[in-house]
């Protein structure tokens, strides 16, 4: 007998289709896996489930949840439900919790709300729950707020409100993107633990097949608000039926063909680097005192070379990104670009800046919103004394956006007409107008679906043959380092752990922590086997 | 959102519209006044004082005969006149210095600008406007003067709130990996993104304005005899008003439904600018 069912759901919001005749189904203590890229229709599948869709929504079909029908209950009776029987885990454990709060409050409120019970008794059943969850009481009590706890620790608080009243279904929707690999890996294990002990049935939404690869019985994969192809795990990778696993399963192990590295003289060279943050005074005359964000890392790039940084959030790899282009000044070391230092005499260097460029993370940040492309792409050319102006200049822009795969009519248009694959583009042309010698990329795939991702990666290394770039691939995430790169180094509190080529450092690690992230990385099966 | 979609929106809010409206035919009034007025309002008419909304008079006279009609629509002038460039001074003066603040976060210069503001917000407004007209005398311009210096902090302390979160974005740093300093960088890329919030904050500081333009009027701050003013007209009207009740009943109308307008309008843009709220707009 399955515990939620879905047959034949379609889903309209304000007259547009965005769900197309979506059946699913999950049973008691099983996980079942749904993946697709943004705009798939999976997220609006769970809350369709929840029936917390926005204004305008229109459903059709059947959501039978535990006998029942979820579609045609009033909204008194689907608030019993949320959260008695229905628990959900959401993406960024930042936002999920109400920062003014304690953690115990909070798990509590979801049983107070539900149960007719004693606050005492709420509160002792809200610690059994973060029990339950791995947050031991004496280390985290209860009087706990938020912004003491890692988004580890946080998004185990938001797990523990989902299951405290031990609901029969938990949604879990990207409950790990916005986590490191290593408390990813913990984070699955949990919620695996808990589905276990419960017999909860748990709907596992995910863009990355690799996360679902260990986790779910069955999977179901879904594409333009449509399921292309579902079953159990290793059927669906043993037989892949429809194009679209296929692609995004290919997508997802992505490897690159790339030409030799062009050994030669280090472009850039980072020596024995410190940046020091002042702490704020935590006594009104105590001295003040200082966090170490980078501390003493030296290492070279060669001229051609693709160098990897990995590392997870807050080991400093941001803080010496900005060192690097110049933006903050060192306290200790040395930052050197062909020989010449990055800053001279407190002043960044604008000789060497021009030779180098960065494209961010965030595809919708990165970009004022009130400018036209073409005027977004030139703005680097402010680096240069001899400028290029009219006609020159927009030759210029055209070609850096058709070097990007876009067209030179794109420079006309605003940001906000680009999705974020071709945002990216734009992105990486605004770092090519200049014909910088590296291009640093932070994070520079990591918002984006695995399709996309892996034809970025492929005009990084198209470009990088073509206009012999070094670059320097900041990621935590392994397998695209791994793809992109000769060399890799691993930070980790602000000192480079392990350095080394980046199929010797993947294959037999030798410090303990590359060990541990590589091992937390969840990796796909091989294809046909599972 | 493209042009078209704003002016759809802009025409479904209804508080934009109706605000809108009420603003215009105040505006109106005013440009009007400059080429035709019912009656002069600088002539006395005594035989025919405070007579009550009739014919000739359509909102009726006042003490001295004059035609209430014509002297709102030209008090109209004196308040958005005021208004105006009182905001004008605050924004003129306030924006920079909000973005200098946020440019230079935690230096000298953003201590000495903050707490500036700070100092001008400590004080009531109008204590400070009786000082300034005490020792420079009562006038309309004195009247400017004193609305405009507290409209600075209002905008500062707005521009460098909305800046600081503007600062942490990837495309300022993107500005100054292409190595413009932080006054290119404010003007380029944080003024233009502000400029929403500098609109609806600007109606609402106008209101505002017409509303202290009348208080200083009416203690006899503001705009000196003949010309009309709001403020005293409902100064003037106050000992009469149990026995000429349209003397103060109109004024006090006209700033109200001023005020009013100004505000639907600013509400209707503020929703209109911001998109989240947009899709709850009728």
């Amino acid at each position: 007998m399955s515990l939620l069912e879905i047959e034949g759901l379609d889903l309209d919001i304000h007259g547009t289709p965005i769900l197309k005749g979506v059946s699913l189904n999950v049973a008691p203590g099983q996980i079942v896996g749904v993946i697709g890229e943004s705009g798939s229709g999976k997220s609006m599948t769970a809350f369709a489930v929840m029936q917390l869709l926005p204004d305008g929504s229109m459903c059709r079909g059947r959501v039978e949840l535990n006998g029942h029908d979820m579609l045609g209950l009033p909204e008194r009776s689907l608030c019993r439900l949320r959260g008695n029987e229905v628990g959900m885990v959401f993406q960024e454990p930042m936002t999920a919790l109400n920062p003014i709060k304690t953690i115990g409050e909070q798990v509590a409120e979801t049983i107070l709300i539900h149960e007719d019970v004693s606050r005492p008794e709420a509160m002792k059943r809200a610690r059994e729950a973060l029990n339950r969850c791995e947050l031991p009481e004496a280390r985290f009590p209860m009087s706990r707020y938020p912004h003491e706890l890692s988004g580890g620790q946080r998004q185990r608080v938001v797990i523990a409100m989902a299951i405290a009243l031990r609901p029969k279904l938990l949604i879990a929707d990207e409950p790990t993107t916005a986590l490191d690999v290593t408390t990813q890996a913990q984070i699955l294990r949990l919620l695996k633990r808990l589905v276990q002990e419960d017999g909860m049935g748990c709907m596992l939404i995910t863009h990355d097949l690799a996360v679902v690869a260990d986790m779910a019985d069955e999977i179901v994969i879904m594409r333009r608000g449509e399921v292309v192809e579902a079953g159990p795990t290793a059927q669906v990778f043993a037989e892949m039926r429809h194009p679209y696993t296929r692609a995004l399963f290919e997508a997802s192990g992505h490897q690159l063909e790339r030409g030799g590295a062009a050994k030669g003289a280090p472009l850039l060279q980072v020596r024995g680097v410190v940046r020091d943050y002042a702490l704020p005074r935590t006594k009104l005359f105590a001295p003040q005192a200082h966090f170490r964000a980078v501390n003493g890392v030296s290492f070279e790039i060669e001229r051609g070379e693709s160098l990897g940084l990995v590392g997870e959030s807050g080991c400093g790899k941001s803080t010496l990104t900005r060192a690097i282009l110049g933006l903050e000044e060192v306290q200790g070391g040395e930052i050197l670009l062909d020989g010449e230092p990055v800053f001279t005499g407190h002043k960044p260097n604008r000789d060497v800046r021009r030779r180098m460029q960065v494209v961010f993370q965030d595809p919708y940040g990165s970009f004022n919103p009130r400018w036209k492309v073409g005027r977004l792409v030139a703005e680097p050319f402010h680096l240069l004394d001899d400028a290029p102006a009219g006609a020159a200049r927009e030759a210029a822009i055209a070609e850096a956006l058709e070097s990007v795969g876009l067209s030179a009519q794109d420079r006309l248009k605003y940001i906000h007409e680009f999705s974020g694959g071709q945002r990216q583009r734009i992105a990486i042309a605004r770092a090519l107008i200049i014909k910088p010698e590296l291009i640093i990329l932070d994070e520079a795939v990591s918002a984006l679906d695995v399709s996309i991702r892996a034809q970025i990666l492929d005009l990084l290394a198209d470009l990088s043959a073509r206009f012999g770039l070094t670059y320097l691939f900041i990621s935590h995430d392994l397998s695209v380092v791994r793809s992109i790169t000769d060399r890799v180094l691993v930070m980790r509190a602000g000192q480079i752990v392990e350095e080394g080529p980046t199929a010797q450092v993947f294959d037999s690690p030798r410090h303990d922590y590359t060990k541990t992230l590589i091992a937390a990385a969840p990796v796909l099966p091989e294809r046909g086997a599972a | 959102m493209t042009e078209e979609g704003i002016w759809q929106a802009a025409l479904r809010s209804r508080n934009l519209v109706l605000g809108a409206c009420l603003t215009l035919v105040f505006v109106g009034a005013a440009l009007l006044s400059f080429l035709w007025v019912p009656y002069d309002v600088t002539v006395m008419d005594i035989p025919n004082k405070m007579q009550g909304p009739a014919g000739a008079h359509p909102l009726g006279t006042d003490h001295f005969g004059r035609d209430i009609l014509s002297m709102i629509m030209v008090g109209a002038r004196t308040s958005i006149a005021v208004a105006l460039v009182a905001v004008g001074i605050g924004m003129g003066l306030g924006v920079p210095l909000g973005l200098a603040a946020a440019a230079k976060k935690g230096s000298l210069l953003d201590e000495v600008i903050m707490r500036g503001n700070d100092l001008v917000f400590a004080f009531p407004s109008l204590l400070i406007a009786i000082m300034i007209t005490a020792v420079f005398g009562a006038s309309a311009l004195n009247a400017i003067i004193a609305i405009g210096i507290f409209n600075i902090p209002v905008f500062a302390r707005l521009v460098r709130g909305a800046a600081l979160s503007l600062w942490t974005r990837d495309y300022v740093m993107a500005a100054r990996v292409a190595g413009k300093g932080a006054t290119r960088i404010s003007f380029e890329h944080i003024l233009p993104n502000v400029t929403n919030l500098l609109i609806v904050q600007g109606t609402i500081q106008f209101s505002l304005g017409i509303l202290a333009e009348a208080g200083l009027s009416y203690v006899g701050l503001g705009a000196q005899p003949p010309i009309p003013s709001w403020g005293r007209m409902l100064a003037d009207s106050q000992t009469m008003i149990s026995f000429a009740p349209h003397m103060a009943m109109f004024p006090g109308l006209a700033i109200l439904l001023t005020v009013l307008g100004l505000n639907l309008m600013g509400d209707g843009l503020r929703d209109l600018f911001d998109p989240r709220i947009r899709r709850g707009t009728r």
